[in-house]
């Protein structure tokens, strides 16, 4: 059969991801309905965390280019937008949307040197950005804080004096921003910038031979990645009502692209989900003390061996492979 | 005053640059031979003096006898580390390989605060190195340990990659791992070796650090990417200019504390790192090597 010259691309809620899509954010709807106020607090911090992946997911799993400055990202948003408000205060509804801005500039600004190194290298290079947003953070304490951090006391306000609080409304617009993300990634990865960008992670050299302009449509995820995890960071500073250099220290950085790797970088769901189910896990470790480091390292080892291996595998078939009843498949 | 102080930093300077060279060599040694870069290095570092430690206490080693040990400790420790991550996942994707160093980079912490708690541990002093002033440069004991070490380490690493049988194989490998495959070399066993090495020049690093800003269990990634910067500095490519990065950043670094305050000095130690990757790509060099 002849294939059409201009296949119809996929649309958004495809290939079952329409009930993908449905599953996550219904879940998450019922946990906000149902779980108590207190809980909403893990909830929220563990949805920032998923906020990181999902951004960190347009560099890595459209663009193919590794990133562990998704942390500084976060902590740009947190920092703009704290100081910004404490000389305008009723600027939220710009504040804002100009700190993603000035965060997705210096994303692209990042990337687009950067473009040509290879992963191992480009991760140590964005480890180096990392360190420098810290470093600069606690080099001007009369601005930042410093090491002892600064209050992020004044709340989002939206024209009219009505200021936005409260683990509810937080939890709200975590999940509404994961929502926007999420679908924006859909849309990106079904449109010719994001085929481009597939093309780019697959081979660059036939990506760039093709007529793709590399750096500058990976600049484009870089930037759209640094503004998403840089509006998580701006939300989380107003939330939380106190910043300080140890919130977005490198752990951040390393623990988004890890949770992306086990949950495997280009998926949508599964790296958000790997999020919610480890972090739940770890939290519940607390009571191992001093051996809580050693048994969290070994819990993030495991899953990243056997994570990747059980991908795409319904559980039946995973009970069939475990049970010899067809052959092992290819990874 | 100021060459008097300049002086000083520069003599302080070479005490870690030492350091960051030995921490280089071993970043260098892997990465050639598996294209992996190792997250895990500071960690190697940070088990081996603890380690160490803990041997020097129990058994009060004459100096000799610890050095030895310590190599010995590094080695197995290095060969662990190789078993535990590349030697896992040898078919996997590359990044599946480098976020396996990270995981066990934090199990090692992990294991260091278990052991050993979180409390900072003062390694004594192995070799019994005299002062030494040459004109107005003063080298404390510690400076000249790190000096005769490192240079000791990287001259035998030398004669060995040179000289052997098995050095000449982690060579070809390094070079090209298929041709090196198809000539007889058993590229697995060389990726043994390497990080078994980059164990044993972690274990000289701790001795040379461990006296001089004693071993805290968060160390190791602050000091692994230290070697990392100085084996980019280096250019991955001879051991003697990698081990020369690795004295230039320390001595850059003394220098720029003369300047500026240490947040801004380390500042701009990552803003030279992202320059010289811009400048000298060398992941695209190798990634077409491959």
């Amino acid at each position: 059969m002849p294939m059409p010259d201009n296949p119809r691309p996929a649309g958004v809620f495809s290939q079952g991801r329409g009930w993908s899509f449905a599953g996550f954010f219904g879940v998450l709807a019922a946990v906000g309905l149902l779980a108590p106020s207190y809980e909403l607090l893990a909830v929220n911090q563990h949805l920032l965390l998923c906020l990181n992946v999902l951004a960190l997911n347009f560099c890595l799993g459209l663009g193919g280019q590794v990133c562990m400055a998704q942390g500084a990202f976060c902590g740009m948003g947190a920092y703009l937008s704290a100081m910004l408000h404490q000389y305008y205060p009723g600027g939220s509804l710009w504040i804002v949307p100009a700190a993603a801005l000035c965060t997705a500039a210096v994303g692209a600004a990042v990337s687009r040197p950067l473009e040509q190194l290879h992963s191992g290298f480009l991760a140590m290079a964005t480890v180096g950005v990392h360190s420098i947003f810290i470093n600069v953070v606690l080099a001007f304490p009369q601005v930042t804080g410093g090491a002892e951090g600064m209050l992020s006391a004044v709340p989002l306000t939206l024209p009219g004096g009505v200021t936005l609080g409260g683990d509810g409304f937080y939890f709200l617009a975590f999940s509404g921003l994961l929502l926007v993300g999420a679908f924006m990634y859909a849309a990106l990865e079904n449109s010719r910038p994001g085929r481009a960008l597939l093309a780019c992670r697959e081979d660059p050299l036939a990506a760039s031979s093709c007529g793709i302009n590399r750096p500058a449509i990976r600049a484009q995820a870089f930037a759209l990645g640094a503004a998403l995890s840089c509006l998580a960071g701006s939300l989380y500073g107003h939330y939380a009502g106190f910043i300080s250099p140890r919130q977005f220290d490198l752990g951040l950085s390393l623990k988004t692209l890890l949770y992306l790797v086990i949950g495997g970088q280009g998926r949508l769901f599964s790296p958000l989900v790997a999020v919610v189910v480890l972090e739940t896990l770890l939290s519940r470790l607390d009571f191992l003390g001093d051996a809580r480091s050693l048994v969290q390292g070994l819990l993030l080892a495991a899953a990243l061996l056997i994570g990747p291996a059980m991908r795409g595998h319904t559980p039946r078939a995973l009970l069939r492979r475990w049970l010899g009843k067809s052959p092992p498949s290819v990874a | 005053m100021f060459s008097l102080y300049l002086a000083q930093a520069v003599t302080s300077g070479l005490a870690l640059g030492a350091v960051y060279g030995l921490m280089a060599l071993g970043f260098c040694l892997i990465y050639n031979a598996s294209r992996l870069i190792n997250f895990a290095q500071g960690e190697l570092l940070l088990l081996s003096g603890l380690g160490i430690l803990s041997l020097v206490q129990a058994l009060n080693l004459h100096w000799t006898l610890g050095i030895l040990a310590a190599c010995l400790w590094g080695f197995v420790l290095g060969l662990f580390l190789y078993a535990t991550t590349l030697g896992l996942t040898m078919r996997a994707h590359p990044l599946r390989q480098l976020m396996l160093t990270v995981a066990a980079s934090l199990i090692w912490q992990g294991l260091a605060i278990l052991v050993w708690g979180k409390q900072p541990h003062v390694l004594p002093r192995m070799a019994p190195m005299p002062d030494l002033r040459l004109g107005p440069m003063y080298f404390s004991q510690d400076t000249v340990t790190a000096m005769v070490v490192s240079l000791a380490a990287g001259g035998l690493l030398h004669l060995f990659l040179r000289h052997t049988r098995t050095g000449t194989a982690v060579r070809a490998v390094s070079m090209h791992s298929l041709a090196a495959t198809l000539q007889g070399v058993n590229p697995i066993r060389t990726y043994a070796i390497c990080f078994a090495l980059s164990g044993t020049l972690a274990a000289l690093a701790a001795m040379c650090v461990g006296p001089q800003t004693m071993l805290r269990h968060d160390m190791g990634f602050a000091v692994g990417l230290k070697g990392f910067v100085a084996a980019t500095v280096g250019g991955y490519s001879s051991l003697g200019r990698v081990f020369l990065g690795g004295i230039f950043l320390g001595v850059l670094e003394a220098g720029l504390v003369l300047a500026f305050n240490n947040e801004l000095k380390e500042a701009l130690t990552f803003l030279l790192l992202i320059a010289l990757l811009v400048v000298m790509p060398l992941g695209e060099k190798h990634a077409h090597a491959r």
